[in-house]
């Protein structure tokens, strides 16, 4: 009894961090179609900030977290000002071009601060663990999780109770029509870019008191979130959600049940088929692409 | 045939020149750079395969390595075997360390060699003629191809790893012999293993122009500038879209096996992520419309990656990146077309019969259209 | 410095563009020409800059050059300078056979210096026996390899668990949980361990192996409270080590009741954990940062002097620095004759060398007799040393395995 709830809980525990990470991608690649690969190093560069603000300025974690997403912001607008831009038409390249985004990004935090492996205090009110019903559940994974639902909220309210967010979903349905009414599709294209890179790296932030922040940690990171996107379908936060607490869940009962690489080597399989018979995803969004 | 059966021709015949002769001048002869110039040869051809399904049919693999990898496994398998004969029972080594009794059942047929050639093509064929089959009877494109042949190759990659006492793990199959052909022993430093490796890579090239210019390779660039109306042309899409990335997991079978003949080992790294989207970009670099131009660009970079990373020892890959970024940025259509345009603007001035002149705007009408896609017209 | 070297790099970035791709022959010659100084001594410098495993190998890389600059500061080698040639493989196994076969064969390095990775050891292997020329390979490593040019600097599991695991059950209970990574390295440090404590009527009441970089432990963490064990034995390595001891340490885990024991964790593991999170647990090891000797004092002053106050030495890199000083003590030895890899291995073997963790000694199936520690992390990120062997421990590379051992002539069976 108390097993099974404590999976539960370790389940979204994984889907909140699954979805912080995620969800920028997913604003990204629904938006406008860019396969993001340097996403990773999104992350990795806020874990750094995390990191650089903590050791230079004793700034922690919660307090930096709107420093960390206006330096996330201010990257992923120069980057696609400079690069992504001009790719709004050639999608799959923006695959090569981002993964060489990501391999500069990568050496230049690594010829600036080193290949070591940096460490990031947790914030200390977070300390120690909650027991309820004997499952352990730690005071920062709560927070996490409450943070990612947060984040989401903000999302949704951005999207479709915003100015910004109808302009945004105008332009995704026909970007040709939305600028005939004035709305300036590049502009709207560069907003959310930078809002996706903040999000990620909130998310880097946001993990690092759980993983070693080094010049790499954003390779693996990349693929989940890739997966958790296509998984719940293009254009959808509500699927991308979905499929985090899929993903996470499913990764948390397979690993207690069997072992961590045969519950990876499982959930790769199971997107596979899912992907083959629901190429649009959990959630489809309804309009013509 | 037609002016451009006349100029692949050309282009394969510079190519062929570049391989048989050029190289190995530029390598003194020597074994070290001979073996390294194999090498680069060898990761041209897997830049090849990603170009024909890619440029071709419009198939993004981002798995090309697994069958590259599942190719280095099959070779070194055969030549794990030929390294152990002394061991009790013919066993690997690594095998006797996880307490295995007996050799497992599939090991058993890589004793021999023409199994073992064989098997390096045909089974990366079978699997991709499976998994092709699962993906395209469901209409599955673009990028869901990209993240199922990307899921697909990182979950068999973390088989591998995990198998050790069938697959060596982590390390891979390594200790490996010497293949031995017709009873001559390949000494993978030799003039004549670099020959070898140049002879299977023109053959394989010439092989799949041959395919390309059929009646199949039509279709399949029909299919992509456009699958549905090639279906209601009465074309059975996906068959042919099976073929061509079947075709391909052959020609990175073959590559994978050289591959593994020249390091001397099999790694999972071989199947793994940034190995698979390297040959991405290489053939991107290249141009990915020419399966020369793609297998150009695998040499070029690799060329490129070794000079660089003499020059600036720990700054390489930084330089690698930029140059990715610019090649896409300004080179959509690769270093080939870059080429095509040079063409198309010389032969404007000079020509004027015309056939050609009608080949011309029609090839201008193309790379108009990818100049105004550039632009986001 | 790094900063430099990064700004260097961009700057050289558009002139590497042009050189790099251009196919002109004399551009093709490699930097053999420029490096022609007849009489020095060419040794290859081969660890991993970038990539994965550049967080502990650039360490090792900082520690085998400092040791060279030392020795070439103090005159050199019978007056002789070592010259580096220094490549980074990048954390790939293809592209560590590809650089050590271009320092084998094409720079004519007497001895490479190199790697962490048990892939990347084996790897490199067919380059230096088919060349036959020599490998200075500073980690420690699962055993059960007897190669003639590999100069094995690091632990083979005898040295770190005859003593270790014993004293563990003594301590806390024979109920070992195993962990570590999906590799042969930690299977084979677990085979060791399952067979002592047979020996010594412990058990084990689980075995689990995480893929290489995996770093969410909930679950492991939800399996340590089910299974309770005494004692959790764990070869995780780099950041799969750094991710579960946090998860352990968040979960609120008690090291006096099961302390996690570990074969892999150094100081520098310890410095991204946190030493809070990582206060109370152990480690096996031949040599701690904190270890008290002359020796280690003037090495790890040098080393902090050099790299920065906030870097850290640890068993590793110490072997890294020490294999400089074993391969200066047998060319040496070898003085005016010929100078070549098999000459340089005969004249090793035997060296005994004053290192900042004892005297060692490079045993005749070239290994080295170490000096195994045991130490407990504290929350300073130093390790205290508890245990520390009262003599050098022989190295066994075939210890788990009966009738096999590692001599002189190669591996014995009988």
């Amino acid at each position: 009894m108390h097993s099974w709830l404590n999976e539960i809980f370790i389940g979204l525990s994984l889907t909140s961090i699954l979805l912080m990470v995620a969800l920028g991608l997913a604003i990204i690649y629904g938006t406008m179609g860019v396969i993001n690969l340097a996403h990773g190093q999104f992350v990795m560069i806020g874990a750094y900030v995390a990191w650089f603000l903590q050791s230079q300025f004793g700034i922690g974690i919660i307090v930096g977290l709107p420093l960390i997403f206006i330096a996330g912001a201010l990257l992923g607008l120069a980057v696609e000002r400079t690069i992504i831009q001009r790719l709004y038409t050639r999608p799959l390249d923006t695959i090569l071009a981002t993964w060489g985004i990501g391999i500069v990004l990568e050496q230049l935090v690594r010829g600036l601060f080193g290949s070591d492996s940096r460490y990031v205090a947790r914030p200390e009110f977070l300390d120690g663990n909650l027991i309820l019903a004997g499952v352990h559940m730690s005071y920062y994974r709560l927070f996490i999780i409450g943070f990612a639902l947060l984040t989401l909220a903000v999302t949704w309210f951005l999207l479709f109770r915003t100015e910004f967010g109808t302009k945004l979903r105008a332009v995704i349905q026909n970007k040709e029509i939305s600028e005939c009414y004035g709305v300036s599709a590049n502009r709207v294209y560069a907003v959310t870019f930078a809002y996706g890179a903040g999000l990620a790296a909130i998310a880097g932030a946001l993990i690092t008191p759980m993983v070693s922040v080094t010049p790499t940690m954003g390779t693996g990171v990349v693929v989940d979130a890739f997966l958790v996107v296509i998984v719940g379908g293009v254009g959808s936060i509500v699927g991308t959600a979905a499929a985090a607490l899929m993903i996470g869940e499913a990764t948390a009962w397979l690993s207690y049940l069997l072992s961590e690489t045969t519950a990876r080597i499982l959930i790769l399989l199971g997107v596979i088929v899912l992907i083959r018979f629901r190429p649009q995803g959990l959630f489809p969004d309804k309009v013509r692409r | 045939m037609n002016k451009g059966f006349a100029i692949d021709c050309i282009g394969y015949a510079l190519f062929a020149v570049f391989v048989v002769l050029i190289i190995p001048w530029l390598a003194n002869y020597s074994g070290y750079d001979l073996n390294v110039y194999a090498r680069y040869l060898v990761l041209g051809m897997a830049a090849a395969a990603v170009a024909l399904s890619w440029g071709t049919a419009g198939i993004l693999n981002l798995g090309q390595a697994l069958t590259f990898g599942i190719g280095s496994y099959i070779m070194a398998m055969h030549l794990k075997l030929k390294a152990s004969e002394a061991q009790a029972g013919g066993m690997p080594d690594f095998m006797g360390w996880t307490n295995m009794e007996e050799l497992p059942w599939f090991w058993e047929p890589f004793q021999s060699v023409s199994f073992t050639l064989a098997a390096g093509i045909l089974i990366p064929v079978a699997i991709a003629s499976l998994i092709g089959g699962f993906m395209f009877r469901g209409r599955i494109t673009g990028v869901f191809v990209a993240i199922i042949t990307l899921s697909l190759m990182l979950a068999v990659q973390l088989w591998i790893i995990s198998e050790q006492r069938f697959t060596g793990g982590q390390n891979g199959l390594t200790g490996l012999a010497a293949l031995e052909l017709f009873g001559w022993s390949v000494d993978v430093y030799g003039l004549a293993f670099y020959y070898m490796v140049a002879g299977c890579l023109l053959v394989v090239l010439t092989l799949a122009l041959l395919f390309l210019r059929s009646k199949a390779g039509l279709v399949l660039r029909a299919i992509r500038a456009d699958p549905e109306r090639t279906r209601f042309f009465g074309y059975d899409v996906s068959t042919y879209e099976v073929v061509a990335f079947a075709t391909s997991a052959g020609i990175a079978g073959i590559a994978g096996m050289l591959y593994a003949m020249i390091l001397g080992f099999a790694s999972p790294t071989y199947m793994g992520l940034s190995l698979s989207l390297a040959f991405v970009i290489w053939a991107a670099v290249g141009g990915r419309e020419s399966i020369v131009a793609a297998t150009l660009g695998g040499i070029g970079v690799n060329m490129a990656e070794g000079r660089l990373s003499d020059l600036f020892f720990d700054q390489w890959t930084l330089i690698l990146g930029v140059i990715f970024i610019v090649v896409v940025l300004f080179l959509p259509r690769g270093l080939f077309g870059l080429v095509m345009d040079l063409r198309i603007k010389l032969e404007s001035h000079f020509m004027a019969n015309p056939i050609s002149r009608m080949n011309t705007s029609l090839d201008k009408h193309r790379s108009e259209t990818t100049a105004s896609q550039r632009e986001g017209k | 410095m790094k900063r430099r070297d990064l700004l260097k790099g961009v700057a050289f970035a558009g002139v590497a563009g042009a050189t790099g791709l251009g196919g002109f022959p004399g551009i093709w010659t490699g930097r053999n020409a420029a490096w022609a100084a007849g009489s020095d001594i060419p040794v290859g410098v081969l660890f991993s800059k970038t990539g994965a495993v550049a967080v502990v190998e650039s360490t090792l890389h900082d520690a085998c050059m400092m040791a060279i600059e030392e020795i070439n500061d103090n005159g050199g080698i019978n007056g002789r300078k070592i010259r580096p040639f220094v490549e980074d493989p990048a954390s790939d196994p293809a592209t560590f056979a590809d650089r050590a076969n271009r320092l084998v064969r094409r720079d004519k390095v007497v001895s490479i210096f190199g790697s962490y990775t048990s892939s990347s050891r084996q790897a490199v292997l067919p380059v230096v026996e088919g060349q036959n020329n020599l490998y200075w390979y500073p980690t420690l490593y699962e055993g059960r390899e007897c190669s003639r040019n590999v100069m094995y600097g690091g632990a083979v599991p005898n040295q770190q668990q005859q003593d270790f695991v014993p004293w563990l059950k003594e301590k806390f209970g024979g109920r070992f949980y195993l962990l570590g990574n999906n590799y042969v390295y930690p299977r084979e440090e677990n085979n060791v361990a399952r067979k002592i404590l047979k020996g010594i009527g412990g058990e084990v009441v689980n075995e689990e192996y995480v893929p290489m970089g995996h770093d969410s432990f909930s679950s492991i963490v939800s399996k340590l409270r089910r299974d309770k064990p005494d004692v959790i034995f764990c070869t995780l390595v780099g950041d799969s080590d750094v991710a579960f001891q946090r998860e352990y340490h968040n979960a609120g885990l008690d090291p006096k009741t099961m302390p996690v024991a570990s074969l892999t964790r150094s100081e520098i593991e310890v410095k991204a954990i946190g030493g809070e999170a990582a206060a109370g647990h152990f480690s096996s090891a031949p040599y701690f940062m904190g270890y008290q000797s002359a020796e280690n004092k003037k090495f790890v002053e040098a080393y902090l002097k050099k790299y920065g106050q906030d870097q850290v030495t640890h068993f590793v890199n110490e072997a890294a620095y020490s294999q400089v000083y074993q391969f200066k003590n047998a060319v040496e030895r070898i003085g005016s004759g010929e100078l070549k890899p098999s000459a340089i291995r005969d004249a090793a073997v035997g060296q005994r060398f004053m290192a900042p963790q004892g005297e060692i000694e490079i045993a005749d199936n070239l290994h080295s007799y170490l000096w195994p520690k045991i130490g407990q992390w504290q929350a300073d990120g130093q390790a205290k040393v508890l245990v520390d062997s009262k003599s050098r421990m022989a190295p066994e590379p075939y210890w788990a395995y009966e009738g096999q051992e590692c001599t002189a002539e190669g591996l014995q069976k009988s």
